[in-house]
């Protein structure tokens, strides 16, 4: 699936710098973990390593710190990473087709997959972003979009990639896009924003 | 040209930014380069995002909702002498209250400064009275046993959900050995569908830190933790921001405002576990550790963080302090009911009119909550159950919208007050499915220690999956009643002990959404993928291709304008709606 190219080469001083500014100490743990997911979007096991190696922590305590916490993934992430919110609201007014519906855009059939094969995109379902009155809402990169039907979502990614530069796997998606017929009522109540 | 606008103020909360708030604020500021440009936080009223208040040179305010790029110039031109009031976007004004009704009708005690002023802003914090009340405390040297006595007087109780006394709590740390204690505000804010914790961080951090100053002192704490969700990174900046400010201003560190009293505030970012709401796991994950809850006694209070005595307050609660203080608590204790006293903050969201946060006297009725301010159903179906409290709550049905809002009340129902999340649903919504999305949410965050809560939430999860997908048993809605009263009895923490109450109440109160599923092989609102078919109807159909194009599963198919022709293949269907939503002419039926 790609997912070994998109692994991160881990910097061993900007790990140690980190390590200089939060401790070394068991409390360290998150906020260490935190900063590796910050700077490479996952946690590579190198980083891992170097921590355990660098402080008091053990492997086992990072690592079952790090297996805990749903912030944290072990896999590395396509450059920009798609939060889709399952907060009640989203659930009731139907966040699972924007699921459905990004997975499409994206050309992700495999179960258990949730990045493009090209490495550009990652869906990720998060619980609550707490926008609940633009229900369903979904973060992509750091733009927030609300009020989303499917179509929707995948206009949205796709402006969002040309912006960016990326692009989306797969063809037959472009060209529906290219087909697809202006939708009226729901375009207009989009709201979208660049932060 | 006294409409000129002189000042131009922007609602920049997570929602208001999401809604377009910064591509509104540049708009004005590229046509008005000579007014003055203000942020503030989250106003509350969610429905009518973007927010903008236009106070032109008399001094006269006008505010107004739905604001965006296109429709700036037509609000302005009235202010420039050309256009008329665009009475439609106005929510308030000197002489106009017609959309005011959703503020008027709150009582605003914690949200007293939300989206009145910069949440950058020390200056302005003060201005509005700020750390008013942490100052007269140590001025007039009244003791930690005053502070403790008034809050109690007050009556406030725990605003994260449990309810217990806030006063009765501080009071054991208070008298708990040891020479360091801490202070820790919970701002895990985990349930789905809540979001007042993050509009007070992001809205009013101060108040909050003003309220852990005044905590803080009570119970002798000379160090204090944020544990703030990793999710709210605007709420992180502003908290961050407001501490360092705080700081340079000797309102934290040592000898603050220049009396011998000493206490520091480190914010720890959460990592993403509903469980870390409990307090006790709250305190194993700022150790550094997975966030498990441990048994209690101990409790936190006499035995917390690094096994000192610790006080954990959520963020709502924190945010009553300042204003206790400063007005007594007797007249705090005059707003609400006997058993609940103040105010509660409701995020109101679902199918209704006017959504966002609500604050509200204890005692009004859930109805009044919903008609009065909320302004009934957005979708014109008749609101059939709002779900209060989250994971841990419960769905409370028509029939009983005039309890009030009350913890023993709520209690009553069988759902709970939790932390204030009131989610509106219609007819369209299934209760079925949603006792099934909450159980999915428990049992993946559930921490795994306890078996009845590891295993009972999966087995319930198991059971709720198969009645959706229309293969369940009457039995197996009495092995569901059966385990739900289990778990809630046999788990050792807060998590495990509610997580079936969203199961309970619906089989309450809904049951025969259960039965239609099982015995009819119907989901009567029609939500139930398992349950449900999609058919095109060839009188509507244009066969314009749409649904064709945006399935997922390549299982339409037909002729380009030959409506008769079009055909949803149910082998490969998977009922995701794509084609129900795409459609331009309402052709297709779902059954």
């Amino acid at each position: 699936m790609g997912q070994n190219s998109l692994a991160a080469a881990v910097d061993k001083l900007l790990v140690k710098q980190w390590i200089a500014e939060n401790g070394s100490d068991a409390s360290a743990a998150v906020p260490l973990l935190q900063a590796v997911q910050n700077e490479y979007g996952y946690l590579p096991r190198e980083a891992m390593d170097i921590i355990v190696s660098e402080t008091d922590i053990t492997a086992s305590q990072l690592f079952g710190v790090a297996t805990f916490y749903s912030q944290f993934r072990l896999d590395p992430v396509g450059r920009y990473v798609i939060k889709v919110c399952h907060g009640t609201a989203c659930h009731v007014s139907g966040a699972d087709r924007l699921n459905t519906a990004l997975r499409q855009s994206l050309g992700i059939t495999e179960e258990g997959v949730d990045t493009a094969s090209n490495g550009s995109y990652t869906i990720e379902d998060v619980a609550c972003i707490g926008c609940c009155s633009l229900a369903p809402v979904m973060v992509v990169g750091d733009e927030t979009f609300g009020n989303l039907k499917g179509a929707d979502a995948q206009r949205s990614l796709k402006k969002h990639a040309r912006r960016h530069g990326e692009f989306l796997p797969g063809h037959e998606e472009e060209k529906a896009e290219a087909d697809a017929p202006q939708k009226k009522s729901s375009d207009t109540k989009k709201k979208e924003v660049r932060q | 040209m006294s409409l000129q606008p002189a000042t131009v103020i922007v609602g920049e909360g997570t929602c208001g930014i999401a809604a377009g708030a910064k591509e509104v604020f540049n708009t004005f500021r590229a046509l008005l380069p000579n007014a003055e440009m203000k942020t503030v936080g989250c106003v509350g009223m969610c429905h009518q995002e973007v927010i903008v208040e236009i106070i032109d040179k008399r001094g006269e305010a006008f505010l107004y909702g739905k604001v965006d790029k296109k429709n700036i110039p037509s609000i302005l031109s009235y202010h420039q002498g050309e256009g008329e009031l665009q009475t439609d976007h106005l929510i308030r004004s000197a002489t106009r209250m017609d959309g005011a009704d959703y503020l008027t009708r709150q009582t605003r005690i914690v949200l007293r400064n939300v989206g009145q002023l910069d949440p950058k802003s020390l200056e302005e914090y003060r201005q509005r009275g700020g750390y008013r009340a942490i100052e007269k405390i140590l001025k007039e040297d009244i003791s930690p046993e005053r502070i403790i006595e008034e809050v109690k007087t007050a009556g406030i109780r725990g605003r994260g959900g449990a309810g217990f006394p806030t006063a009765t709590k501080w009071s054991f740390t208070r008298s708990a050995e040891g020479d360091e204690k801490y202070l820790i505000c919970n701002g895990d804010e985990g349930d789905p569908g809540a979001f007042m914790d993050r509009s007070l961080l992001e809205g009013d951090p101060h108040s909050v830190l003003e309220g852990m100053l005044i905590a803080a002192y009570a119970i002798g704490a000379s160090r204090g933790y944020a544990y703030i969700r990793a999710e709210y990174p605007l709420a992180v900046e502003h908290f961050g921001k407001a501490i360092e400010d705080a700081r340079e201003a000797g309102l934290l560190g040592k000898n603050i405002l220049g009396y011998d009293f000493a206490f520091d505030v480190k914010i720890k970012q959460g990592a993403g576990a509903f469980v870390c709401g409990e307090e006790t796991a709250l305190i194993a994950s700022i150790e550094g550790s997975r966030g498990m809850p441990r048994i209690r006694p101990p409790f936190p209070a006499v035995k917390g963080l690094f096994g000192k005595p610790t006080i954990i307050n959520n963020v709502e609660t924190l945010a009553n302090l300042a204003w206790i203080i400063e007005n007594s608590g007797s007249a705090y204790a005059e707003v609400g009911t006997e058993q609940s006293r103040g105010t509660k903050v409701f995020a109101l969201a679902g199918t209704i009119k006017r959504g966002g946060l609500v604050e509200v006297p204890m005692g009004m009725t859930v109805r009044q909550v919903l008609y009065d301010i909320g302004g009934g159903s957005s979708t014109g179906l008749p609101i059939k159950a709002v779900q209060l409290g989250g994971p841990s709550g419960g769905c409370i049905p028509e029939s009983l919208f005039d309890t009030p809002i009350e913890y023993e009340a709520l209690n009553a129902t069988g759902a709970i007050m939790g932390s204030g999340g009131m989610v509106v649903m219609d007819a369209k919504s299934c209760m079925v499915d949603i006792a099934r999305y909450f159980l999915e949410f428990t049992q993946i965050e559930s921490c795994g220690k306890c078996t009845f809560c590891r295993i009972g939430t999966l087995r319930m999860k198991e059971l709720l999956t198969r009645i959706c997908d229309g293969e369940g048993t009457m039995e197996d809605i009495d092995t569901l009643e059966e385990i739900a009263h289990q778990v809630k009895a046999s788990s050792l923490c807060g998590l495990g002990q509610t997580a079936p109450n969203p199961v309970l109440t619906t089989l309450r109160y809904f049951r025969d959404e259960y039965v239609a599923h099982v015995e009819e092989n119907r989901c009567p609102a029609g939500v139930c993928k398992g349950l449900i078919t999609h058919t095109i109807m060839p009188q509507s159909c244009t066969g314009c291709s749409i649904c064709e194009r945006y399935c997922p599963v390549d299982a339409i198919t037909g002729v380009i304008k030959k409506p008769e022709t079009w055909v949803i293949d149910k082998e490969l269907c998977i009922n995701c709606g794509m084609c129900v939503e795409v459609c331009n002419s309402d052709a297709i039926r779902v059954e």
